[in-house]
């Protein structure tokens, strides 16, 4: 007489079947939120394309992140900035993305743009700092200019902040209270 | 690890702040100190320290990086009082610095005793070791009432629940004063007068100067050189960075 555990198990069937169920849609969740709702290239209010103002109009990055090299933020370009140049652009003035800024415009509204490369709290990261020491802004942000919405490339993890700070033999760079506070 | 060790030992060695780039320091004048406690509230605004609440101050349990001591003499109408600032001193051999199990404690290389709260485990050791009695530990993530979280200082962060807090020297005063520097060019140092912490820019009667040790030439260490100069508890050779001034009394 053989003993068999698969009668046993019979009476699981059901559960396996939801288990089963639960890691499949757990799979295709993820795979959906990775694929079409990641954080790492949001939505953004208004389409606007790094490539087309940064490769093909070959506009410098200070040219719109203007406090990037004398402060801790780079700053996001105020609807003033955009609209300089547009108005003298009739060749773009209807189309669809423009009307959106001329809209923010008209309301006196700023641009609610998200922010893509998002440091935790307790991280002190002054842009000054890195652009005074000629680190490329494509070094950390990747190839923007090629980019028609912004993506993080960077893990932003302490490790790779360090990795850097390491190989270019940074001044007190390895200090915790350097970067955090 | 090894190479934890090996700085730590670089630090049991007598006089090593002088080889750092600072050694920020402090000289506290009680004759001069008149007990108002505007250090403690400047202290409490520019370090997101929280307001723990009546029952938990009763339980011991209050944050405040810097207090005033009382010490009474004589018996009521006699009666004397000498009012002392105590604050973290920034021991160049500090007690808690090797009862720390995980490094959340070290020194930098300004001679500052420093806390890294997310390396912090909680294990409260260092409050034990500490023998000022300076650091604090958040028993729970405190809360700011509406609309007081909108006076938090974005440069501190707010500590949570199982974090050992205390004074930094107002680090983050310190590295926007260095930042400057560096923006000036030059020999790219802080000069002196430059960073003044919360209690030192409070203070109404000026009791407190700031500054670096290193510099013979700074109001600091010109100001230490007083004759009624004394450390706190000297004798447990912690060689504390904060100078006081004994009070002068009246005989007679």
């Amino acid at each position: 007489m053989s003993v068999s555990v698969l009668a046993a198990l019979r009476t699981f069937k059901k559960h396996a079947l939801i288990v089963l169920a639960v890691i499949v849609g757990f799979t295709v969740g993820h795979l959906v939120n990775a694929n079409f709702y990641s954080d790492d290239a949001p939505v953004q209010p208004i389409e606007f394309s790094h490539r087309i103002h940064a490769a093909e109009n070959e506009i410098p990055c200070m040219h719109c992140h203007v406090h990037a090299a004398t402060s801790i933020n780079a700053g996001v370009p105020s609807v003033n900035k955009c609209m300089n140049c547009h108005r003298a652009m009739p060749g773009v003035w209807e189309s669809p993305e423009i009307l959106k800024v001329r809209g923010y415009w008209e309301r006196s509204e700023p641009i609610p743009w998200v922010k893509v490369y998002d440091l935790p709290d307790f991280v002190y990261f002054p842009h000054k700092r890195h652009i005074q020491a000629e680190v490329e802004c494509q070094s950390c942000h990747g190839d923007v200019q090629e980019m028609d919405r912004v993506e993080k490339v960077s893990p932003l993890k302490m490790q790779w902040c360090l990795d850097c700070h390491k190989t270019r033999e940074v001044e007190n760079g390895r200090d915790c209270w350097t970067c955090h506070k | 690890m090894a190479g934890i060790v090996e700085k730590w030992k670089k630090f049991r060695e007598p006089g090593y702040p002088g080889k750092f780039d600072y050694h920020w320091g402090m000289v506290i004048d009680l004759d001069r100190c008149s007990g108002c406690e505007a250090c403690v509230v400047a202290c409490q605004a520019e370090n997101n320290l929280p307001i723990v609440g009546e029952k938990q101050f009763a339980l011991n349990r209050e944050i405040k990086w810097i207090r005033i001591e009382r010490y009474w003499q004589g018996e009521y109408p006699d009666a004397k009082v000498t009012f002392m600032p105590m604050l973290c001193q920034q021991c160049d051999q500090a007690p808690c610095e090797m009862a720390c199990p995980v490094f959340a404690t070290y020194h930098n290389q300004d001679g500052l005793n420093t806390q890294i709260y997310n390396r912090c485990i909680g294990t409260r050791t260092c409050a034990v070791y500490c023998p000022y009695e300076v650091r604090y530990f958040n028993w729970y993530t405190f809360k700011w009432d509406e609309p007081l979280e909108q006076q938090l200082n974005p440069d501190v962060s707010v500590r949570e629940k199982g974090v050992m807090e205390k004074c930094t020297f107002c680090i983050q005063r310190i590295r926007q004063a260095k930042d400057h520097a560096k923006d000036r060019g030059g020999d790219q140092r802080v000069r002196d007068g430059e960073i003044s912490p919360a209690c030192v820019q409070a203070c109404p009667t000026e009791a407190i100067v700031f500054g670096d040790f290193n510099d013979p030439d700074s109001a600091v260490s010109k100001a230490a050189e007083d004759k009624r100069n004394y450390r706190v508890l000297e004798k447990l050779n912690t060689t504390p960075s904060i100078v006081y001034l004994s009070k002068v009394e009246q005989h007679g």
